[in-house]
């Protein structure tokens, strides 16, 4: 039985079973009330993306109709929702969901066949290939960025769909986290495999994958959120259009001279939409193995 | 490799086979992630210091590039606009991680219990975590609208109109703190996770003995939950401390540095010098110096974590 460390009311005795499901019911809902206050500014974004007037949105973000919306309409998304033109908010969002499931994809195969050689693995200079990548995983990413832009441009690819995904998609962090829980599997798993005459890729993708479910739903989250929220390294390598993702093109917002707040917030929801969908369908799996791995890190 | 290692008597003409393809195998799986490693982190990354140390412009000019030594740095330490900057991240950081932390910590130990619609909490939590910056500043750019925003209203009413309207963004002494408040907001979830994860690390036993010595809750929590959570508290500060020394995004966003360099911070001094004024050596020799800083601070996590034994 897991308990809240400071909670005064949990006795050890099972007989009060019943009171108990009472407090905890009570108990869960005053836990929902903190986190409907914590959450309530995205409540109060969604309902004024329904709302038509521009004016009458700010006015009303002071009291309770910030949490109401009489006529909701789906005006300020329509406004928003071309694929080209000025408001083209429709592409954007289509560039940044093709930038994330490409990376993301590509990420995953790349980086759990690293941990995998890394920890499985019989080459010579495994070790050092391991410390190098415990190592590259301090340099930030602001760091590099300066040098990188120019490497980019010389190469041409300013503007384009590589130039947002190439850098990121292998990354020490997610190669140790592969690595980390590759490791901790029983080793008979490979040797009964390698005894039965199976080709190292062939024991990594039949045996190693179909048991890293929860490694890889992690590193899908961490992967989609951070690759869905890349806002410095976009800005400095698109120019146009063409491959702008969605965050970028919001942040536009504030550089004009009044601010659309409604389109801004219908803009912002839509943008919200595909990372909460992603999040919902691997949640399932995240508490458990992200935290076990990262803190020992 | 394989020769080397083992006598070629030994072993079986086949099995060597097996060995040469395993071998050649294995440096296909792990060549895709350390090539990309090598063209896209290690490259630039020996890439800013060389060019930290050389007068080279943003876009290339038809004057060759001069190698200046250490002059880059020179003037990075020289100019106060960079100290104000970094002085400016350290008081974030004093006053995110209490916040962060804080909030994380305590949201961690209300979820750390079997409870009806646990998963449900728990994502309702982690929301604003899996929120773009860019779209909390959308709503913390409303929430801060000064006078009449949400913000001063809450403040007003709370304060029976005694506290004046604040101008969260556009005062010196406040921006600060505001962008505090939206980052500490963001950014809680994941050290939640961390701190979850931590709690469920700790065995359930424990508890159970402090419970037949009689200890009462309190004790419980003082002589086993924070000692269990030793190791998760400095990784939670650590990362917390990295990821607000690189703060830039909402400052770009909703402050560009201001008011009054305010809200001026290490990485987008180094983008504006890098960007703005296209001086490529000159930032560079920022990011080496931000380089330095995060290592300093990991280093430091990793003596930290040797110290609790972990």
């Amino acid at each position: 039985m897991s308990d809240l460390a400071l909670s005064q009311a949990a006795p050890l005795a099972k007989s009060r079973g019943n009171s108990k499901t009472g407090l905890r019911i009570v108990q869960s809902f005053s836990i929902l009330l903190i986190a409907l206050v914590m959450i309530s500014p995205l409540f109060m974004l969604l309902i004024a993306s329904l709302k038509d007037d521009r004016f009458q949105i700010l006015a009303d973000m002071g009291s309770f109709r910030a949490f109401w919306v009489s006529e909701p309409t789906l005006s300020n998304y329509k406004e928003i929702a071309n694929f080209s033109g000025e408001l083209a908010y429709g592409r954007y969002l289509f560039n940044s969901l093709a930038i994330l499931v490409v990376t993301v994809i590509s990420g995953l195969i790349v980086n759990s066949m690293a941990g995998f050689v890394l920890a499985w693995g019989s080459l010579r200079g495994k070790a050092i290939l391991l410390a190098l990548v415990v190592a590259l995983y301090v340099i930030p990413q602001e760091s590099i960025i300066m040098p990188l832009v120019v490497m980019m441009s010389r190469a041409g690819l300013t503007d384009t769909f590589a130039v947002q995904i190439l850098p990121w998609v292998a990354s020490p962090l997610y190669v140790f986290l592969f690595y980390q829980f590759f490791a901790q599997l029983p080793k008979e798993l490979y040797e009964a495999a390698e005894m039965d005459g199976a080709s190292a890729f062939r024991i990594y993708r039949s045996i190693y994958m179909p048991l890293s479910l929860p490694a890889l739903a992690t590193v899908s989250i961490l992967m989609g959120i951070e690759s869905w929220n890349q806002y410095l390294w976009p800005t400095l390598v698109t120019q146009t259009d063409y491959a702008r993702p969605i965050a970028v093109a919001i942040a536009t917002f504030f550089g004009q001279d009044s601010i659309y707040w409604d389109r801004a917030m219908a803009a912002s929801v839509l943008m919200m939409i595909p990372v909460l969908i992603l999040y919902l369908a691997f949640q399932r799996w995240f508490v458990s193995s992200f935290v076990g791995s990262a803190v020992k890190g | 490799m394989t020769l080397q290692e083992t006598p070629a008597a030994v072993l079986p003409r086949p099995g060597r086979r097996r060995d040469r393809q395993r071998f050649w195998q294995e440096v296909g799986m792990i060549a895709p992630a350390m090539l990309l490693l090598a063209i896209f982190l290690i490259t630039p990354f020996l890439l800013s210091f060389w060019t930290a140390m050389t007068n080279q412009p943003l876009v290339p000019r038809p004057t060759p590039v001069r190698f200046v030594g250490l002059l880059n740095f020179q003037r990075v330490f020289t100019d106060p606009l960079f100290w104000t900057s970094l002085w400016n991240v350290t008081r974030f950081t004093i006053w995110v991680l209490p916040v962060q932390c804080g909030l994380a910590f305590l949201t961690a130990l209300l979820l750390h219990q079997k409870l009806p619609m646990q998963n449900l909490l728990r994502g309702l939590f982690f929301l604003p975590a899996i929120t773009s910056m860019v779209v909390v500043c959308v709503i913390w750019g409303t929430l801060f609208q000064y006078p009449s925003g949400p913000l001063n209203q809450i403040v007003g009413f709370l304060s029976g109109g005694l506290i004046q309207p604040i101008d969260w963004l556009g005062d010196p002494d406040w921006a600060m703190f505001s962008i505090v408040l939206l980052s500490a907001w963001q950014a809680y979830g994941f050290q939640m996770i961390i701190y979850l994860a931590g709690l469920q690390g700790i065995p359930d036993e424990l508890y159970d003995a402090a419970r037949i010595d009689g200890a009462s809750a309190l004790r419980r929590f003082w002589h086993v939950t924070m000692p269990g959570l030793r190791p998760t508290h400095v990784f939670v500060l650590v990362i917390t401390t990295i990821q607000a020394f690189k703060l830039y995004t909402q400052v770009a966003i909703l402050t560009q540095g201001g008011p009054k360099e305010s809200t001026e911070t290490v990485v987008h001094y180094m983008v504006r010098a890098g960007f703005e004024e296209q001086k490529l050596g000159y930032a560079s020799a920022v990011s080496v110096i931000l380089f330095v800083i995060v290592l300093l601070i990991a280093l430091l996590q990793r003596k930290l974590l040797r110290r609790f034994d972990v």
